[in-house]
């Protein structure tokens, strides 16, 4: 039983890092179209920022953060407007495929700028919270708090603000967002903006209770497409509650499968969904 | 000069032309309907009024501006607002915050303009929290055609407002759209039913294969012989 809580509390840490990549990967989904392969990349790039930043210049970890949130928005938007915005119009499976390349890109230039060795924010052994026989790290405890600090701001910038409307009108017919008078490229940029910022907040909580190595954010990609998929892909609060989902999973499987079978668990929840519910947990779109 | 003046428009969705020389006018305050048999090109010209169709050769002209081509989103802040026949409601927005997107452009207060819309379709009033997507298809329309309204148009481009709809939601909605050009606004009206629309209709455009048939004012149309037998049923 005391294992079971244990495991849970494990993989609600592991879902809160997937739902924030998640969430991005569904908001692109739903304004663009088209499945973002480099997304785990640019948790990786957000990571090594942010490492830069600590390690490198000594800032304390939350200016960190914040300063390696903008720095991965500010290059996703560059990606965007070099490469994506150029294809724009061309069918999904381009987008996809490049988006591919631009994963295998980021990959090399962290691999060139900050090598391929495994980093860490912080050496040395933290000491854990313990009570009634479970313990947590505190980094474990800041990750879920800081995850959901970060969805109440995403959900009340959707539901309140008037941009943040206008995120989920396009995501519900561009079109007819297009001839309402909505500017659809702002709405895209400001896409971007979240869905690399939420990124680069995934990349340093999973660099804070992990550490950091070149393939780290191309590792998790399929939990957090499994996550964006299983919840309904183009919707952000399926995104939340199917990382949940599959970070729970995950760490429940190990109870009676090896762990390094994990990934096979999202991919299977993943499939599973697809088949009996092709529209996922809160009926997104079909892929 | 008309408040809306198409000349001799050619084009379509990149093939061949679907358009081959479609002229229309809409004065401030008219209603206007085009009527015509399916692939005539109805929904298609209305379409390359609003820019959404690649308009190859002609002019659109809106209150003196050159409006050809024009993105949509532009066109909106001149005072032209267009309602799709399908597919024109934010499914997952509330009915509140589907009107407030068709508001997107007006960085100013509109709520005088909101109580307007719901004074217009008193029974959205109640359904104002709830998701777009699930009211009925004439409620729907009530969206749309609100949404449309937000900007406070000059001109209102309707394709086929009562599409699907049941008889007593057709005589709901054709009855607000004359709501709507009693407080000035000019209508461009594709429909179905034609008869009940050239009825209500000031002027009239007949279209045939991507071009002008017939025009003339509703009441013409409606006891002409040839367009009679045609696309009113004899």
């Amino acid at each position: 039983m005391l294992d079971l809580v244990q495991l849970l509390i494990y993989g609600i840490v592991l879902g809160s890092i997937l739902a924030l990549g998640a969430i991005g990967v569904s908001l692109i989904f739903g304004i663009l179209r088209f499945a973002h392969f480099a997304h785990g990349d640019l948790m990786t790039l957000g990571a090594y920022f942010a490492f830069t930043l600590t390690a490198g210049i000594s800032l304390p970890m939350l200016p960190a953060f914040v300063l390696a949130v903008i720095a991965t928005a500010a290059v996703s938007i560059g990606i965007d407007r070099s490469l994506y915005h150029r294809l724009r119009g061309n069918s999904p499976i381009i987008l996809l495929i490049s988006s591919v390349g631009v994963a295998l890109m980021l990959r090399s230039l962290v691999q060139m700028i900050w090598g391929t060795d495994n980093q860490v924010y912080r050496s040395g052994v933290q000491a854990s919270l313990e009570f009634a026989g479970l313990r947590i790290q505190p980094t474990q405890v800041m990750i879920v708090l800081g995850a959901f600090a970060l969805m109440i701001l995403l959900h009340l910038f959707l539901q309140r603000t008037r941009l943040g409307k206008a995120m989920r009108a396009m995501s519900d017919n561009a079109d007819l967002a297009r001839l309402s008078g909505i500017d659809t490229d702002r709405v895209i940029i400001w896409t971007w903006v979240i869905a690399g910022g939420l990124a680069a907040a995934a990349g340093i909580f999973l660099g804070m209770d992990t550490r950091l190595h070149p393939i780290m954010g191309w590792k998790l990609l399929l939990p957090v497409f499994a996550a964006a998929i299983f919840g309904g892909i183009g919707k952000p609060y399926g995104a939340v509650a199917g990382a949940l989902v599959i970070g729970i999973a995950q760490e429940l499987s190990t109870l009676v499968i090896e762990p390094s079978y994990k990934p096979a668990v999202a991919f299977a929840l993943m499939v599973a969904m697809l088949i009996f519910r092709p529209t996922g947990l809160f009926r997104g779109k079909v892929l | 000069m008309s408040l809306l003046r198409a000349e001799d428009l050619r084009g379509g969705y990149g093939g061949a032309d679907i358009l081959n020389g479609v002229s229309l006018d809409v004065d401030a305050g008219e209603i206007v309907v085009i009527i015509g048999p399916n692939g005539a090109g109805k929904s298609t010209a209305m379409k390359a009024l609003f820019g959404l169709v690649q308009v190859r050769e002609g002019r659109v002209n809106f209150d003196g501006d050159d409006i050809t081509n024009m993105a949509p989103n532009r066109i909106v802040a001149h005072g032209m607002c267009y309602v799709p026949q399908e597919h024109n409601v934010f499914p997952s927005l509330t009915v509140n915050e589907n009107l407030e997107m068709g508001a997107f452009i007006r960085r100013d207060d509109f709520s005088d303009q909101l109580a307007r819309v719901y004074d217009l379709f008193p029974p959205l009033k109640d359904k104002r929290r709830e998701a777009a997507g699930t009211l009925s298809g004439g409620q729907r329309q009530m969206v749309a055609i609100g949404r449309a309204m937000m900007l406070d148009p000059k001109i209102l481009l309707l394709d086929e407002p009562t599409a699907g709809l049941s008889p007593r939601f057709i005589d709901l909605i054709l009855e607000r759209v004359r709501d709507i050009n009693e407080q000035g606004v000019g209508l461009l009206m594709v429909e179905q039913n034609a008869k009940q629309a050239l009825a209500m209709a000031h002027r009239g455009y007949v279209l045939v294969l991507g071009q002008n048939r017939h025009e003339g004012p509703g009441e013409e149309l409606l006891n002409d012989r040839e367009v009679a037998e045609m696309f009113l049923g004899g």
